[in-house]
């Protein structure tokens, strides 16, 4: 954990309380903070200083997630940045064409609302292949699975939902 | 007659002129005149017989009327000899040019005088086949036509009914037309047919009758006079689309577009219980490492979190209630104009205190609707205190909201506009679905959804036109068909 110190984190969420529990958590795990309440702002703050990683909601007036993410990834000197999606809008029809292009083209893994602590530190420092203690590594590895398998389950069809639920059914009598 | 005494020779001349016209007669009568004996022989004929049915001499009749070697079943002739009275008979027999024809015979006994023996019959036939074919041609048409056709007296009886009605409502002749059509004890209220009797005009109305497997019909009905001569109407005749699927379709689409309004809105909710979850989550979080590390600005921070969010609960769960309350609209027929005021009323001071100047403008001769006065006056709270906002948000000088209702196309609309600060084109896509709001903590960005929910369930639609830094406009648009749909449905 020696180098947390150096890493910053850019928080993007509408929500004032969302901001601020994830600033303390992330601070509190030793990382810099910077925050922004929506797609506009935080562009403002990437201007003004690169993050390590950018946390950042989906569903936001004036410049959503999504928006936010494509102006990004036209910059070059910004479209390497890692992005964890922290979003309420999983797996509704609001949130999830904008979740999948988001996941289909980079950033990968998200976190559904409401994050506990614990997972969400756990999910950053995978991202950015930090040392994490042994607890915070077997919550990311178990984040990812979860992740993983939900998105197995919500893509799969009838016949594939079966075949799970005979998997599991099987492994619990056994 | 050998002897002829001057007498006799008098009343000559008019025989004679007997004998002239009778030929005259015999030849010309727009019948086909035949004289036939006791053993089927055709003993004399007029022109007009033997051109339609051909050579008759030394025939017998059965041969040159039907083309058949032996006496037909049902002679009429037979039954003349017979009775001795004369009768009308229908047959079908065949022309000289072998052409099957329909004709009606009248068959006349002819006696010598002073006996009472029938030596001969007279039968005159007149060829109906073009008007049998028509009448076959418009029974089929009566029959088969794809709605119910029926003939109802003034007593309301049934006279005649055509095939499709026999199929749904059963055999039906003689009977009540409201007992049938809906198996009521009195005439029913609106009676399109009652007006046709009363004024002679054709009259139309949407019903709903109960067919013989007690199923609900919904038919469209065209109520004509039929007039046989004179002025009084003797008769009604009544024509049903029926309409049963059509309304089914309707009803479905109103259920369809009533769903996903609650499937987007159940949506919406869970984004705003997942973002008070989040926030009770930090709450949680903070208190506890406030604790940890006995620093009491964060236990403070953390317990506000927390505050804050049992609050947006208490108000969630209060705009859910509402929000939930009744899946159907409680329609009246209301003013329109009316609920308007009732707005202008609640926010004109509110507005003036923030400089903004609220106007109505209510279209003359708007008709009462069937509306849910509570559900509407919610909507239009909603938009009016958006547009106010709107206003607020712009910094602009002069602005103003305008509370309209206007009648459009067989729709009532109410529209609710600002001069204010405009929706970006964006959020205007999510306005109904995101958890939208201006205000702060303030709102749990229902409103727009619960407005919309409310709409829709009155089978309406709602629209935006904003543009950025103009204004917005809100319409709500009701279908007076829809309305009155829900309205029947209701009651």
């Amino acid at each position: 954990m020696a180098d947390n110190a150096k890493k910053t984190i850019l928080v993007v969420d509408d929500e004032e309380d969302v901001r601020n529990f994830l600033k303390i958590a992330l601070m509190e795990a030793g990382f810099n903070v910077i925050t922004a309440e929506d797609g506009n702002v935080a562009l403002d703050k990437v201007e003004e200083q690169i993050p390590d990683l950018i946390s950042l909601d989906l569903v936001m007036p004036k410049k959503s997630g999504a928006m936010f993410y494509r102006e990004l990834s036209k910059n070059k000197k910004w479209s390497g940045i890692p992005i964890i999606i922290v979003t309420g809008h999983a797996r509704d029809d609001f949130g999830k064409p904008d979740l999948k292009e988001l996941t289909m083209s980079g950033p990968g893994i998200y976190l559904e609302k409401p994050v506990k602590p614990t997972n969400y530190i756990a999910a950053i420092k995978n991202i950015l292949k930090m040392d994490a203690t042994e607890e915070e590594q077997e919550t990311a590895e178990m984040v990812e699975m979860q992740n993983t398998l939900k998105n197995v389950i919500d893509d799969a069809d009838p016949a594939t939902l079966r075949k799970i639920k005979n998997i599991l059914d099987k492994n619990k009598t056994d | 007659m050998s002897k002829k005494t001057k007498k006799q020779q008098r009343v000559d001349s008019p025989r004679r002129l007997n004998d002239m016209i009778f030929q005259e007669l015999f030849h010309q009568v727009p019948f086909n005149v035949a004289v036939i004996d006791r053993n089927y022989n055709v003993v004399e004929a007029n022109r007009n017989f033997t051109e339609y049915f051909g050579d008759w001499k030394n025939k017998k009749c059965y041969a040159v009327y039907k083309k058949l070697d032996k006496p037909c079943k049902d002679c009429p002739s037979a039954e003349v000899f017979k009775k001795g009275k004369a009768i009308v008979a229908d047959a079908v027999g065949v022309d000289q040019h072998g052409r099957k024809t329909h004709y009606v015979g009248h068959v006349f006994p002819l006696r010598t005088p002073g006996s009472s023996k029938v030596e001969y019959v007279l039968e005159m036939t007149r060829t109906v086949t073009g008007t049998r074919r028509l009448q076959q041609e418009y029974q089929i048409l009566f029959d088969r036509v794809p709605c119910y056709i029926t003939v109802i007296g003034e007593d309301y009886r049934i006279v005649r009914a055509n095939e499709a009605f026999r199929e749904n409502f059963g055999d039906v002749i003689g009977q009540i037309c409201y007992k049938v059509y809906k198996r009521r004890k009195t005439k029913c209220p609106n009676c399109p047919a009652a007006k046709t009797f009363k004024d002679g005009q054709v009259h139309h109305s949407t019903q709903v009758g109960i067919g013989k497997r007690s199923q609900k019909i919904h038919y469209a009905v065209s109520t004509s006079p039929l007039m046989r001569g004179g002025d009084s109407i003797a008769h009604v005749i009544e024509i049903c689309n029926d309409i049963t699927a059509i309304k089914k379709l309707e009803h479905e689409v109103i259920e369809a577009e009533r769903l996903g309004a609650v499937g987007q809105t159940v949506a919406g909710l869970a984004h705003s219980i997942k973002n008070i979850l989040m926030g009770l989550e930090g709450g949680k979080y903070i208190v506890s490492l406030g604790l940890k590390k006995d620093n009491k600005e964060m236990i403070d921070q953390g317990w506000e979190m927390l505050e804050r969010n049992f609050d947006k609960t208490t108000s969630l769960v209060k705009d859910f209630l509402s929000f939930s309350k009744g899946r159907l609209p409680e329609l009246v027929m209301t003013k329109p104009g009316d609920l308007i005021n009732e707005i202008v009323d609640l926010y004109k001071d509110i507005a003036a205190q923030s400089g903004i100047e609220l106007k109505s403008d209510i279209g003359t001769k708007i008709k009462r609707a069937p509306l849910d006065p509570g559900g509407i006056h919610t909507c239009l709270t909603n938009l009016t205190s958006n547009a106010i906002d709107a206003c607020l948000m712009g910094e602009k000088k002069g602005t103003e909201v305008l509370l309209q209702v206007k009648e459009s196309n067989d729709k009532l609309i109410f529209e609710v506009s600002d001069n204010g600060s405009g929706i970006d084109h964006k959020i205007k896509k999510k306005i109904f679905t995101t958890f939208f709001t201006t205000k702060g903590g303030g709102g749990t960005g229902l409103g727009l959804l619960t407005t919309r929910k409310i709409v829709q369930e009155h089978g309406g639609k709602i629209l935006i036109d904003s543009k950025k830094d103009k204004g917005t406009l809100f319409r709500m648009e009701f279908p007076r068909k829809r309305l009155m749909a829900l309205y029947k449905e209701a009651k």
